[in-house]
């Protein structure tokens, strides 16, 4: 067996290169691969790379930005970094001083620090932790602390951090707000008495007056002669007038403060009532047109809204024949009433001044100009409204609308 | 009519002369004992054997005031079946509702004319003496 049999030789030639140039053609395919994949990893890189900076811009646009002070600090207290706001808040520059976070804890919510600090670590973060802190410039401050720690890879804890909140103003304004609350309260309650208190002295006199003058006219009876009675009678009038004005104010003034019970009220019942206690005069008839709701409310302010709408009515008819009637129409979600009169009629410029306080259109010795302004008083309360229509020599009507749920 | 004792407590002269002139005119003649004030009733009260029938009291008074004169009256075993009406200007309704709570036999309003005061106070009269009283 010889190997130099040049047929053979030449055929083993062949087949290593054909062999070789398939191991290059593997090699070049492989390389193109590898090179391709570099490319790609270098995308991959560059991508990696820009996402990096940018989470670190962003975080870092984050601290620079954020409203609240940002606090940095070793495991010892000692502060490693500080945003603008916790520079501002504190007043201390970093650059200048070296600060420990326990120099700047008020003496009296040390030991609560320390208490909280032990928390932090153990934990790894609290909330709502709030303290009193000394500043540079601005004295003792209360801050609000949300804070947590950064942990190495093996889960030791190298750093914590901590944004601060500055809520002196706030717990300012609380304190002032509870403050102002409070006393409105109580000014409520003195207006109320206040107001008892005021008609109580009042009235008295009042009653003294009135019971003197009849005892002067009881025991020297025989030597007054008819003026003398109808000074007397003027008198004990204007008495009465005195009396009408210090129950009027009283009960303007209850009307939004004291609170009644609430309950299901006829109102036909109560506009009945009402014809029955109020004075009508001979030639003046009232009369419910149709039928009136019942409604949830109170009886005592329903029944003063009816009453002085209805009495004034009645009062102010020089007609021969009076007719005052009271109506309702159903709305959705309000009744509207209407109270109509063929009196005399109000001119439009007193139509709003009628609900006054103390307006009266004429010098009448029974009107207190009390009435109608409690009315007011009454729709305020409910949330409704109340107009008149009115004709000068024909009439008014007084309308006024009442939420279905009254409160 | 039976005539009966009343201790009327009321800081106003003129309401103590209303109500005496009243019962001057009628035909029994009813025993009034005055007190200016929750303390001096209170003293007057100590002597068992001079209780009133009934106790007229007014609301508003220098010193003691009705209502704490009337929660002392009806916290003691004996003086709280002493029937106790209040006479008042006010018909303010916390009033009313704390009297009648701590415990009353009725509630008066003053009225402003003295004719309506006589008819209320005779009225008031004329019907405790037509009750009988726990005596001894």
């Amino acid at each position: 067996m010889s190997t130099t049999d040049p047929k053979l030789l030449r055929k083993a030639l062949l087949r290593e290169k054909s062999a070789r140039k398939q191991a290059e053609k593997i090699l070049e395919d492989k390389s193109r691969e590898l090179y391709s994949l570099t490319q790609e990893l270098q995308v991959v890189n560059e991508k990696l790379k820009a996402g990096l900076t940018e989470t670190t811009s962003e975080l870092k646009g984050l601290f620079e930005n954020l409203v609240d002070a940002y606090v940095l600090m070793d495991v010892s207290g000692n502060i490693i970094k500080m945003n603008d706001a916790a520079t501002e808040l504190f007043g201390y520059n970093l650059k200048e001083n070296k600060i420990n976070v326990t120099e700047l804890i008020h003496k009296d919510d040390f030991q609560y620090a320390m208490t909280s600090f032990q928390e932090l670590i153990r934990k790894g973060s609290f909330s709502d932790y709030q303290a009193r802190v000394y500043t540079k410039n601005k004295g003792v401050r209360t801050v609000h602390i949300n804070a947590s720690l950064i942990l190495d890879k093996k889960n030791n804890p190298i750093a914590a951090q901590g944004i601060v909140r500055d809520i002196t103003k706030k717990l300012e304004l609380e304190s002032d707000r509870k403050f102002l609350i409070k006393s409105l309260e109580k000014n409520n309650i003195e207006l109320k008495n206040f107001a008892h208190i005021v008609s109580h002295d009042l009235k008295s006199p009042l009653r003294s007056i009135n019971a003197l003058v009849n005892w002067l006219r009881e025991d020297y009876a025989s030597v007054y002669d008819e003026a003398a009675e109808q000074t007397f009678d003027m008198l004990i009038k204007k008495v009465d007038q005195m009396d009408r004005l210090i129950t009027g104010i009283l009960k303007y003034s209850s009307i939004d403060k004291a609170t009644y019970p609430k309950e299901h009220i006829d109102l036909n019942v109560v506009v009945n009532d009402i014809i029955d206690i109020i004075f009508i005069p001979n030639h003046v008839s009232v009369a419910i047109e149709g039928l009136l709701p019942v409604v949830k409310g109170d009886k005592f302010r329903l029944q003063q809204l009816f009453q002085n709408i209805m009495s004034n009515a009645v009062n102010y008819i020089e007609k021969e024949v009076g007719i005052v009637t009271v109506s309702v129409r159903e709305l959705p979600e309000f009744w509207e009433f209407a109270i109509t009169d063929n009196g005399k009629g109000i001119s439009k410029k007193y139509q709003k001044k009628i609900f006054e306080i103390f307006q009266t259109l004429e010098d009448n010795e029974r009107s207190t100009g009390i009435g109608l302004s409690i009315v007011k008083k009454v729709i305020d309360y409910y949330e409704g409204t109340i107009w008149i229509e009115s004709e000068i020599g024909i009439g008014s009507t007084f309308y006024f609308t009442l939420k279905k749920d009254l409160k | 009519m039976k005539p009966l004792s009343f201790l009327l407590i009321e800081d106003d002269l003129i309401e103590t002369l209303k109500f005496k002139r009243v019962l001057a005119t009628m035909e029994t003649k009813h025993r009034i004992s005055e007190a200016n004030n929750g303390e001096e009733a209170l003293e007057k009260l100590k002597s068992p054997e001079a209780l009133p029938d009934v106790i007229l009291l007014d609301l508003n008074m220098p010193k003691m005031n009705g209502i704490e004169f009337l929660k002392i009256l009806k916290d003691d075993p004996v003086l709280k079946y002493i029937p106790a009406i209040i006479l008042s200007t006010s018909n303010h309704h916390d009033d009313i509702l704390e009297c009648y709570k701590i415990g009353i036999a009725g509630y008066i309003m003053k009225p402003l004319r003295y004719e309506d005061y006589t008819h209320k106070i005779k009225s008031l009269v004329s019907y405790w003496s037509s009750n009988e009283f726990i005596k001894g």
